[in-house]
């Protein structure tokens, strides 16, 4: 129990520093103080480009990151599969190509283009289940036929791109040049996401029973499974939607939550948004400022972060 | 519960259970037993709607057993499997607690009643003092009845059990046994379950079905259906009869092929 409290307190100190620490940093600098002031006087030019340039990617970054960790987290419950991921069996790469699809041909749907991601999503995630249900989930199949179908829709978009259709950031993953109008649409679609896998904790712990036993208790699995897939592909069309493809996080956050606050959902799903919302904002700041005045994307920094410490997990278990 | 002309084919290929009929009697202890393969696991989750006949009704009171809904059926029949998968974490309390799912609602709640209930099988499986411990800190005979809490949770008239003692040593198998005896003849709970050892099955249960290949042979009391000749025919192995009042009672010994 102590081991929670300290778990969330400390991540929700960092991500604190972490955020006044991304909005002062950077080819616009401030220091803490001038930060605070500035914030309640607008008159100070320097606030006013860090409101318009830098508020916008750190409120995405921390979206961003939590959505993807929270849909690896339900991925995982709901295929009993501590491998599911959306970046690693295709839902995001179904998502983003439905979305390029979209914004290449129909712009003027821009703010509804997360839906289509999700419609995308939502049939590489199909595809999957149904691929690899054999009367019953296959842990090693399902990975399976989802890298396949990952390697697939990825293909997919490259032939796009080579066709010379402009792919934007759905295709290499980048934070930089976010606007308020990304932030509204990651804020609405991801909260509304957020709050409803909030709201499925119970059913999250009953998965991790088996099948057989659920149903003897009258728990219409296959609605439940439905419900969390289907919430689990709206957290990440909406988040590759906006930021592109950020493979790892949603592997790495909630096996990293797991082992701070333990399996219960309830507890396990607001830490690793919290978690998520934290390291991807660190690997967007670290992104921009190790190279400063290039970048880094922060996709990048997680592969190569992620690589050696997922390693570090499976051989510590 | 009634079975009438039931029928099923797990590959369309060979009838695991072939046009068969019984009834399980209301407040009765009933053991399926047969050869392995012999359909009696397949019969177990007939009863228990986890299989589908292609032919024949299941009714439960006058009702078909498809036409339950699911949480409604739960109230009426619970199942123990052999074999469970141990979550992490989770503690006995927590995992009988689910049993209660059949009786909540949405939004509707009877605590008081949830937590009568939980403490009833946590009781009756003398687990009070292990109620906060994690089930990966259990002995195997522990966790077997921490899985029968969970059914009796459901507070249902029919208990199934799937070959409740496999995987377990004498002690916890008579164990089990006996805590099976306790909850028919204390609280009248209807139990039908899967067992392999004969001696067992004549020692614990009313009614006996014996089973082979998708049929049932022959079913009544114990000493009608457990007969040197049927047991050679059915299992090809001699056995030696013994009764033994009023300690031992009714036993066979096996002794050749």
């Amino acid at each position: 129990m102590r081991k929670k409290m300290i778990s969330f307190i400390a991540v929700i100190a960092l991500l604190f520093v972490m955020i006044v620490y991304a909005a002062t940093t950077g080819s616009v600098k401030m220091e803490f103080l001038e930060f605070c002031k500035a914030l309640f006087d607008s008159s100070n030019e320097k606030i006013a480009v860090i409101k318009d340039l830098r508020f916008p990617r750190i409120i995405v970054a921390l979206f961003a990151g939590a959505a993807l960790s929270v849909s690896g987290v339900l991925l995982q419950a709901v295929m009993r599969n501590p491998l599911a991921d959306a970046g690693v069996i295709g839902i995001s790469a179904g998502a983003g190509l439905a979305s390029t699809v979209i914004i290449t041909f129909f712009p003027m749907l821009f703010f509804w283009s997360p839906l289509f991601a999700f419609l995308g999503g939502a049939f590489a995630c199909f595809l999957v289940f149904s691929l690899s249900w054999k009367s019953g989930l296959n842990p090693l199949k399902l990975i399976l036929v989802g890298i396949a179908i990952n390697a697939m829709f990825t293909g997919l978009r490259e032939i796009g791109g080579f066709m010379g259709v402009p792919t934007g950031s759905s295709v290499t993953s980048n934070i930089t040049m976010k606007t308020w109008a990304d932030v509204d649409l990651l804020v609405t679609y991801g909260s509304f996401g957020l709050i409803l896998a909030l709201l499925l904790y119970k059913w999250c712990n009953l998965l991790a029973l088996q099948d057989k036993t659920v149903k003897s208790l009258g728990f219409e699995l296959g609605k439940a499974r439905i419900v969390i897939a289907a919430v689990a592909v709206l957290l990440a069309a909406v988040s590759t939607a906006v930021v592109g493809v950020i493979a790892f996080v949603g592997l790495l956050v909630p096996h990293i939550a797991r082992k701070l606050v333990g399996t219960d959902h309830k507890v396990l799903i607001p830490f690793t948004a919290l978690v998520g919302a934290l390291l991807i904002l660190v690997a967007d700041t670290l992104g921009r400022t190790l190279v400063a005045p290039q970048e880094i994307p922060a996709s990048t920094l997680m592969a190569i972060i992620g690589g050696p410490f997922l390693i570090f997990l499976l051989r510590k278990e | 519960m009634e079975l009438k002309d039931i029928s099923l084919s797990h590959d369309q290929k060979t009838m695991h259970l072939d046009h068969v009929s019984t009834t399980i009697k209301r407040g009765k202890v009933t053991t399926i037993i047969g050869p392995n393969g012999c359909g009696k696991s397949t019969l177990l989750s007939v009863m228990s709607r986890n299989n589908t006949p292609s032919t024949g009704t299941a009714q439960l009171a006058q009702k078909d057993l498809m036409n339950y809904k699911p949480k409604e059926f739960a109230k009426k029949l619970a199942i123990v499997y052999q074999q469970n998968e141990i979550p992490k974490e989770l503690t006995v309390e927590k995992l009988v607690a689910y049993g209660r799912i059949p009786h909540n609602q949405m939004f509707k709640k009877d605590a008081k009643k949830d937590e009568a209930a939980i403490q009833w099988a946590l009781e009756s499986t003398k687990l009070i003092d292990k109620s906060t411990k994690s089930l990966e800190a259990l002995s195997g005979g522990e966790r077997q009845r921490v899985w029968i809490a969970l059914a009796l949770a459901q507070q249902t008239e029919i208990l199934c059990l799937d070959e409740p003692t496999t995987y377990l040593d004498i002690y916890y198998q008579l164990e089990l046994l006996e805590l099976v005896k306790r909850l028919n003849e204390e609280h009248g709970l209807t139990i039908v379950m899967v067992l392999h050892d004969i001696n067992q099955a004549i020692r614990y249960s009313d009614h006996i079905i014996l089973m082979q290949s998708g049929k049932i042979i022959a079913e009544g009391a114990p000493e009608e259906v457990i007969t040197e000749q049927l047991i050679k025919t059915v299992y090809g192995v001699k056995v030696l009869f013994k009764n033994d009042e009023p300690s031992a009672g009714l036993y066979i010994v096996p002794i050749g092929i």
